[in-house]
């Protein structure tokens, strides 16, 4: 490693624009900043255009959707200049995906042995028993005990939970200077939740591996992540440091997220908060902010164009009023 | 699995029942008589009598097809008037022929298919894929006779590459014998690329959109691998139906490349049987291909079974 790629950011991406062929803006000039070591979080309800953000990083847009940025910068990589076949190897070599709904990531006529090991044999230029022994302790690290019975199983012989897990394991084994965790733990139960995510942990302590983290869950990126970029309707609603974001909230949107997660010591039969209303459809374009149709602040004013305000250098939000 | 096997073999007896009795019953029911064909317009009432006796014509429909059925199963066909020779060695001589266009051009299609048609996938819709998908479109549209007399003329006569006509058996040297069945057999793939071309296409496409291309692609596999190991393994599965099928019919159906080509094989040996009217040798051929069917459908059953792990691995479970 050098010195010049030292200085640079993990990531660098100015005002990342995603189309679809017709024109229908589903992100608008999101701007992703990432510093090498550090954990993001990136929150939002569905459809909000988390993943398609980190779809962009990986390379791995849906056939139909386009792309563009001032910026788009990966460890020093240029998206916007470097050729396709390097882009997939820099990938490969080292980023780390998570993919969500983990259920068909997994080849169902390949044994988990063979799709496990494949990318770390070539990048690692190890042997494949070299591969299998590393394969083998990362499911025993993410809480698999017959290590040897999963290698040898069909991805359709194992639960949603363990097919998570292989993707964890599998996610792991380039030793990847970053990982892109795409709802990492929907299928897994809290107590293997915990596991993983402090695994991750571990990893980020140990090999100052990054993490971008993409969950709806508030609670667990609360708990996990050390900035936070809130996202709505493919927009960037809010950016902030966790203490900052939860102490101090500026956008009405934050503030209703912050609400909702649900705490212990919910009283019998109380009904958990929720935000009222759905996230509108991206494709059709909305003059003004976002937000203003479930946002209980609404003026005049939010249907006019809204600027990023900030608060300092860490911290800003979108939104026309100072609450 | 072995009783998957038993049950189709059960299955297949049944059919080769039914076909032999409605090959029977249709040859009784067509018009013409036999000992007139054979002995000329001017025969003798007595002399066609006593040739309807020694054929054994004259005895009801039923006993002579309880004879003709026993005889199967001692794998006697019976005799061939016409050539006077059991019907079993006259298949036996010519199923080499059959065979050979047949394997071949089905070899010629399956690699053709499957290397145009995953690139035609691969490059959905943009010039490759439409000149592909349309070269292959016209290729199944033109009747193979035609090409094969196109090609007769071309590289028979013309260039002089090939042979136009007649069948060289293996024994006399490898090459000899691939140069006589080359283009009887490159004729027939013609017109089996584009069925077949279509459903790798298809499949292909289906197999590149799932999650796991997307997972192969992030693990930054180099662009051979992505597409043999990940795409075309589940995207086989069709085809090879679709192939079992092909190969069964071009088995049964050489027939008009047979004669364009002049080649020895069975579908020359069906027409001289219906032209004349040779009952026994016609009866023979029709059960022995169907029964080639049969077994061809069974084995690729069985092949797809073998290639799809989650029947293969409850099979060893059991």
């Amino acid at each position: 490693m050098n010195l010049k790629e030292n200085d640079e950011k993990l990531i660098d991406i100015r005002n990342l624009t995603i189309t679809t062929s017709s024109g229908q803006i589903l992100i608008k000039d999101i701007t992703l900043d990432m510093e090498k070591g550090e954990i993001l979080g990136v929150v939002g309800e569905s459809s909000s255009g988390k993943s398609l953000t980190a779809k962009s990083i990986l390379n791995l847009l849906p056939e139909g959707l386009h792309w563009e940025a001032e910026k788009f910068q990966v460890m020093g990589l240029d998206y916007l200049k470097e050729d396709p076949d390097k882009i997939r190897s820099f990938i490969g070599e080292k980023i780390g995906y998570i993919p969500q709904n983990t259920g068909n990531y997994l080849h169902p006529m390949i044994k988990i042995k063979d799709q496990i090991a494949d990318g770390y044999v070539l990048y690692a230029k190890e042997s494949m028993e070299e591969a299998l022994a590393r394969a083998a302790k990362l499911v025993s690290a993410v809480g698999i005990r017959d290590t040897d019975r999963l290698l040898n199983s069909y991805p359709w012989q194992l639960s949603g939970g363990m097919r998570q897990r292989v993707n964890i394991a599998m996610a792991l084994m380039n030793k990847p200077r970053m990982i892109i965790a795409d709802e990492p733990t929907a299928a897994l139960d809290s107590t293997v939740q915990r596991q993983v995510i402090d695994l991750f942990k571990i990893v980020n302590q140990n090999h100052n591996t990054s993490v971008l983290m993409i969950s709806h869950d508030f609670g667990l990126i609360k708990y996990y992540c050390e900035r936070i970029l809130v996202v709505y309707a493919g927009q960037i609603m809010e950016e902030a440091d966790r203490d900052e974001l939860f102490n101090n909230p500026k956008h009405p949107y934050t503030k209703a997220l912050i609400k909702v997660i649900p705490s212990l010591n919910i009283k019998k039969d109380e009904r958990l908060q929720e935000i009222k209303g759905n996230v509108p459809d991206m494709r059709v374009p909305v003059k003004g902010c976002v937000f203003k149709d479930r946002c209980p602040y609404r003026k005049e004013i939010c249907d006019t164009e809204v600027e990023d305000k900030l608060i300092n250098e860490n911290h800003y939000y979108k939104c026309h009023f100072d609450l | 699995m072995l009783n998957y096997i038993f049950k189709r073999i059960i299955h297949a007896a049944e059919v080769l029942f039914v076909v032999s009795l409605i090959t029977f019953a249709v040859l009784l029911w067509i018009p013409g008589d036999v000992a007139q064909l054979i002995l000329g317009s001017d025969a003798t009432p007595e002399k066609l009598e006593a040739l309807r006796i020694s054929l054994g014509l004259d005895r009801a429909w039923y006993l002579q097809y309880w004879d003709w059925l026993k005889g199967l199963f001692r794998l006697d066909l019976g005799q061939s008037y016409l050539f006077g020779q059991n019907v079993t060695t006259l298949i036996a001589q010519r199923l080499p022929v059959t065979l050979s266009i047949a394997v071949f051009s089905m070899l010629i299609a399956s690699v053709t298919a499957i290397l145009l048609g995953s690139l035609a996938a691969i490059k959905k819709n943009t010039k490759t894929d439409y000149f592909v998908t349309g070269l292959m479109q016209l290729g199944s549209s033109v009747p193979s006779f035609w090409i094969g007399m196109l090609c007769i003329v071309f590289f028979g006569l013309k260039l002089k590459i090939f042979p136009i006509t007649g069948y060289v058996p293996i024994e006399k040297g490898f090459i000899p014998y691939l140069n006589s069945i080359f283009l009887p057999s490159f004729v027939l793939a013609i017109g089996e690329i584009g069925m077949l071309l279509r459903t790798v296409r298809t499949s292909m496409l289906d197999s590149l959109r799932q999650d796991y291309m997307d997972m192969a692609k992030v693990k930054g596999l180099p662009k051979v691998t992505v597409y043999l190991k990940y795409a075309l393994r589940s995207a086989m599965i069709a085809p090879i139906n679709v192939m079992g099928i092909q190969f069964a019919k071009l088995v049964g159906g050489t027939v008009v490349i047979e004669s364009v080509f002049s080649l020895p094989g069975l579908g020359r040996l069906i027409l001289v049987a219906v032209e004349q009217r040779d009952i026994m040798l016609l009866q023979g051929l029709v059960i022995f291909i169907t029964f080639l069917v049969i077994l061809i459908s069974l084995i690729v059953d069985i092949a797809v079974m073998f290639l799809n792990p989650r029947i293969r691995v409850q099979m060893e479970g059991e």
